[in-house]
């Protein structure tokens, strides 16, 4: 994430966005400012949750495309017509799911004829291993992550999730008191610390 | 939405699956156009995530977590996530207490630890001891108010023997009730003539001031009422502290803006941060439409880390706004790191 180059849409759609497509999204977002990209972003981040609570293995692909078809109709007809970008995204990403559930259902009589003949697999001792691996991967991954924050927010970031009942309370009191914040914005502030921490290690972890 | 709690145990039923179709309906609705509600469901899935983690999730909860929370594959990511992060906090934190200690030191139990901060703020898991001592606590409450209320009856009904024993007693409380009524139409009438005056006293300070000096008028204020203040060229200006916005409802400040002001100053006081440059937006509420932003500015340091914004009067009609502050790092990375809200009225 946090490349702004013009994706290419998903296999089966026939056109890709053009740079020029590409900002006029990004302006249109915006509605006259320059977030430098961040609503785009986190306009990305939502619809890919959405698409992620419906239980869909392509969530990706599907907020992508959302967005893209909002880019094509923009570039189409100059602009939209809508309450708010964020209002009609959601109109466009609700029906891209109706859309792809429709597809899935069509598929899905090919699909259970295929994987009704494959072996169940079970968790082998191998791919323990091979998980435990990753953990450990992922552990050192945020520890290089960790260590690119700054002293503070370091601070905040290993204070804020330890212990358990009280001791974990009393922890966040501590530091919101020794920052003088409120236990409010030290938890808005670990909360996105953390988002940032999560989208670093996957990159380090390659995925 | 005005339970908090009742909006949390909602929050976390709708990230389990487990929301009513129509409500479902509504929070996608709302996860994708409203800002605010995106912010709190991000934080509510990590608490989520979190106290599985620390097994304090137990029954129907735990249930829908596992069958349906952690059926996606981004999830689980998720949650592998929150335990490389807690085993990292933990290495990270050798001065911990005692009892953090200990927990640090017990192996990861799947659903017998009692719940966390969950509990305290009032989500979704319930501690089998957090009843014990609500039921201890009720019963005594129930036994101070029982014995209270007899006290009280046992009282009342001497006072009704004593009344009926002696007759004149409506009378004289009659005549009493006659003195209080006396008493408080005098004080209504003092108070009617005090006002009079200060209408009068206040008409008479402003035609003098109109006719000293028209143009240096000044209207002190606190907090949310404005400072205006006329520049040398006549133009009026409306001064405004706004304080940074926290999670959970909190009473929007109003800001009054008198009818011929030019420009409002606003200034916002951020929490501290490493940012030495921020971006201002200016958001229509009920639109959701960016209406104004700012260059990059630098925050002013005294006491405290403060931002300055001046905007167009023109801008703010009476409506609900937010001033989005975001932070831009000398890398040039940007980051939102306060709302402010406020409404304006005219």
């Amino acid at each position: 994430m946090g490349d702004f180059s013009a994706q290419k849409v998903g296999q089966k759609k026939d056109r890709t966005l053009t740079p020029h497509s590409f900002q006029g999204l990004l302006g249109w977002l915006d509605q006259g400012t320059n977030s430098d990209g961040q609503q785009y972003l986190e306009m990305r981040r939502r619809l890919v949750d959405y698409f992620d609570r419906k239980n869909l293995t392509n969530f990706e692909e599907l907020a992508d495309e959302t967005l893209n078809r909002v880019a094509r109709r923009l570039e189409d007809e100059g602009t939209i017509e809508s309450e708010t970008p964020a209002k009609y995204c959601y109109v466009v990403a609700r029906f891209i799911l109706m859309e792809h559930l429709r597809e899935t259902q069509k598929e899905r009589v090919m699909v259970e004829s295929i994987t009704k003949h494959q072996p169940t697999q079970s968790v082998s001792e191998h791919q323990a291993v091979q998980e435990m691996e990753i953990k450990e991967k992922m552990l050192n991954c945020l520890e290089n992550c960790t260590l690119q924050l700054d002293p503070v927010n370091h601070r905040i970031i290993t204070q804020y999730y330890v212990g358990q009942e009280r001791v974990k309370i009393e922890n966040r009191r501590e530091l919101a008191a020794s920052l003088g914040i409120t236990m409010n914005a030290v938890s808005i502030r670990a909360c996105r610390l953390r988002d940032k921490l999560e989208v670093c290690v996957r990159q380090c972890l390659g995925r | 939405m005005n339970n908090p709690a009742a909006n949390n145990e909602k929050i976390v039923k709708y990230l389990l699956g487990s929301l009513p179709e129509a409500e479902t309906e509504s929070f996608d609705e709302m996860s994708i156009t409203d800002g605010e509600f995106a912010v709190a469901l991000s934080a509510a899935e990590k608490d989520l995530i979190d106290a599985y983690v620390q097994g304090e999730l137990t029954g129907a909860t735990l249930n829908d977590f596992r069958s349906n929370f952690l059926a996606s594959p981004f999830r689980r990511g998720k949650l592998d996530f929150a335990e490389a992060l807690e085993a990292h906090a933990k290495r990270h934190q050798p001065a911990l207490s005692e009892t953090a200690g200990e927990e640090l030191l017990a192996e990861r139990p799947t659903e017998k630890k009692r719940p966390g901060w969950f509990a305290g703020k009032g989500f979704f898991t319930t501690p089998r001891l957090a009843w014990q001592w609500g039921f201890a606590v009720a019963a005594i409450a129930f036994l101070v108010a029982g014995s209270w209320l007899w006290s009280e009856n046992m009282r009342l009904r001497q006072q009704i023997s004593q009344s009926q024993g002696h007759p004149e007693a409506p009378g004289t409380r009659e005549s009493e009730l006659q003195k209080e009524l006396e008493q408080q139409r005098e004080a209504i009438a003092k108070t009617e003539m005090e006002l009079t005056r200060l209408r009068e006293e206040r008409e008479r300070l402003a035609a003098e001031l109109k006719q000293q000096a028209p143009e240096s008028q000044v209207a002190a204020g606190e907090r949310s009422a404005p400072n205006q203040q006329p520049s040398p060229r006549g133009v009026n200006i409306a001064s405004f502290i706004l304080t940074p916005q926290m999670r959970g409802l909190q009473q929007v400040p109003v800001i009054s803006i008198p009818v011929d002001t030019d420009r409002v100053s606003l200034q916002l006081e951020l929490e501290p941060d490493d940012f030495r440059d921020y971006r201002v937006v200016l958001i229509d509420q009920i639109t959701n439409r960016n209406i104004w932003s700012s260059s990059k500015i630098k925050a002013t340091a005294s006491d405290r880390k403060t931002l300055k914004v001046n905007l167009p009067a023109s801008l703010l009609g009476p409506n609900a706004y937010v001033l989005r502050v975001t932070g831009v790092s000398t890398g040039n990375e940007s980051e939102i790191v306060g709302d402010y809200r406020f409404r304006v009225v005219k």
